[in-house]
């Protein structure tokens, strides 16, 4: 099975591991997403309407509004992995406290694609991708 | 123990000799240096502005009601002049015009804004009565620099929150901000030590051109929000554009919030930081080019519209909340007219006060328009019962309000474009906008 390993910057400790969600737009959260469903309730989205409860919740960036914390509250992901960081993954790790990583050596969006199982050790600064293949 | 580098009082903050409020609210901030990478804290020495309550901060570090009661016993303060934004949490009831807000409050049908007992509830008395023995000023907008009448100055490190206000203060103001206002931030007057704060972070990384004239509301409102999509977490420096006005500004700051995360950008000739466009550079080639034109902005304008259907239910304009020359433009405007379908406004409430002494109030109730502050509709997320399709002119609104419907039986559509064809809208039911 082929396995990728990738060393990251840890926002939130915690190792983890699940299958893995993939967003190829950023995530967008207030109104845009549902924390009682888990779901992004944002409109075209690629995700729109797909639970990302229990999954590693894998994303570009984020936008728009400080009520992107909502993906930290309810039914939230296992764990979160993004290209960039901003403020608003501060917030929302502050709700979620489940292991959350970022500034990877490469960028995960070229590696990690839904279905794949990825193993989160933020403990040790690194994720390890088993593709589902 | 962490690694965040504490000058001694922040250590004894935080082993508890100062009381347990100081320790919760440093607990916080350690927390937040870990998850952002700040190796310190910053001291502040501009403002802050915090959603309230906002006693409670997360799951995880939160102080009560009798807390807040001791501090006030103990004559305590924020520690920089600390100002609510938007109207209180989590109910976000309209601070004016509630009264016809007939729309169910956060989701839970059955229990509507216009409910009086729900109301008083809403507007969690005994908690603001503390804050603002705390000395919280309770301005309650999403745009609360509209009536703060204390803003930061250039430089000053500020704590604030609501997307469409930082970069109002970063950009417009000069002053220095993360996403990052709390109780923590303005009681102990201190944050993480990273991002907007050091200078180097604020230089533009992005050049953006453009090949259509930005100067009318609506083009700043769409060129917002599709440099926000395209730059996404960037430092912008847009060129080729006109100088914006307040409102223009407003607008901006909402929809490059929206379409993106943007914290920071430069205007050269018109934000403080670029007196040049090499200066808003920092001296160096940007690392990217971009263009947003003709093409960009009409791709943005056709995504921001949503709707099968010309019938319109509803018009909502105060998005963010309409300025005082905003109100005056409005009130002119629907002089002597009536409206033919529901039409609500909001401002911020100091300026509903205002717009009471000026007469603008009575003359739009007579137009048919409700006058409302401190809320918005995708906060209290919700419409009024039987609305299908609603009129705004903001991208953020646009952007916001059809999240709350996303089952197909009670689908939102909205129609978005110019203040003048919301209008029209509301005066014939029907829209008749488009891209010129």
């Amino acid at each position: 099975m082929k396995k990728i390993r990738l060393k990251g910057r840890t926002e939130f400790p915690g190792i983890i591991e699940a299958e893995a969600l993939v967003s190829s737009m950023p995530l967008q959260g207030f109104t845009n997403v549902n924390r009682d469903k888990g779901y992004t309730t944002e409109r075209n989205h690629p995700l729109f309407k797909i639970c990302y409860e229990g999954k590693v919740l894998v994303f570009p960036s984020q936008r728009g509004s400080g009520g992107f914390l909502r993906y930290g509250q309810g039914k939230k992901p296992a764990a979160f992995i993004h290209t960039v960081a901003s403020p608003l993954n501060v917030l929302c790790a502050l709700q979620a406290h489940v292991p959350a990583m970022t500034d990877f050596e490469d960028d995960p969006m070229k590696y990690i694609e839904t279905g794949d199982i990825v193993l989160v050790n933020a403990d040790q600064g690194y994720i390890e991708i088993t593709k589902k293949d | 123990m962490t690694n965040v580098k504490l000058t001694e009082e922040e250590k004894r903050m935080l082993e508890g000799e100062q009381g347990k409020v100081r320790q919760i609210c440093m607990e916080y901030l350690v927390e937040m240096c870990e998850i952002s990478g700040a190796e310190r804290l910053v001291d502040l020495d501009g403002t802050g502005d915090m959603h309230t309550p906002g006693i409670v901060m997360s799951p995880y570090y939160g102080i009560s009601i009798e807390d807040l009661r001791e501090l006030v016993a103990a004559k305590e303060h924020f520690k920089i002049p600390t100002f609510a934004d938007k109207s209180p949490f989590p109910e976000q009831p309209p601070i004016h015009g509630w009264e016809s807000c007939n729309i169910c409050s956060y989701r839970q049908a059955g229990i509507r804004q216009d409910d009086p007992s729900f109301h008083a509830k809403a507007m969690h008395k005994e908690e603001f009565d503390l804050l603002r023995k705390l000395g919280m000023i309770t301005t309650h907008s999403c745009a609360n620099y509209l009536t703060m009448t204390y803003w930061p100055t250039v430089g000053q490190h500020c704590s604030w929150f609501e997307s469409s206000q930082i970069p109002y203060c970063n950009a417009v103001l000069g002053a220095r901000t993360n996403f990052d206002g709390s109780f923590a931030t303005c009681f102990l007057g201190k944050a993480p030590y990273y991002g907007m704060h050091i200078t180097e972070n604020r230089y533009a990384t992005v050049l953006v051109k453009t090949d259509r004239l930005i100067h009318t509301d609506l083009e700043w409102d769409v060129f917002g929000y599709a440099v926000g999509c395209d730059v996404k977490c960037d430092v912008p420096v847009l060129t080729g554009t006109a100088k914006p006005t307040t409102t223009q500004y407003q607008k901006l700051n909402s929809a490059i919030h929206t379409g993106g995360a943007v914290e920071m950008y430069h205007i050269p000739g018109s934000t403080p930081e670029a007196p040049t466009l090499d200066f808003a550079l920092g001296g160096r080639k940007p690392r990217r080019e971009t263009l947003i034109g003709e093409t960009e902005l009409r791709r943005a304008y056709e995504y921001l519209n949503y709707h099968t259907s010309d019938t319109v239910d509803m018009v909502y304009l105060g998005c963010p909340h309409l300025n005082i020359v905003d109100l005056m433009k409005l009130t002119a405007k629907m002089d002597g007219k009536k409206v033919q379908i529901p039409m609500w406004v909001m401002t911020a409430p100091w300026l509903y006060h205002s717009a009471e002494e000026l007469g603008y109030v009575r003359s739009l109730a007579n137009a048919g328009i409700t006058l409302m502050s401190g809320a918005c509709l995708a906060a209290m997320g919700a419409v009024p019962e039987g609305v299908r399709c609603i009129a705004v002119d903001t991208a953020k609104q646009a952007n916001y309000v059809t999240g709350c419907y996303p089952d197909d039986d009670v689908k939102l559509q909205v129609c978005y474009g110019t203040t003048d064809e919301c209008i029209d809208a509301a005066l014939t039911g029907r829209w008749r906008g488009e891209w010129r």
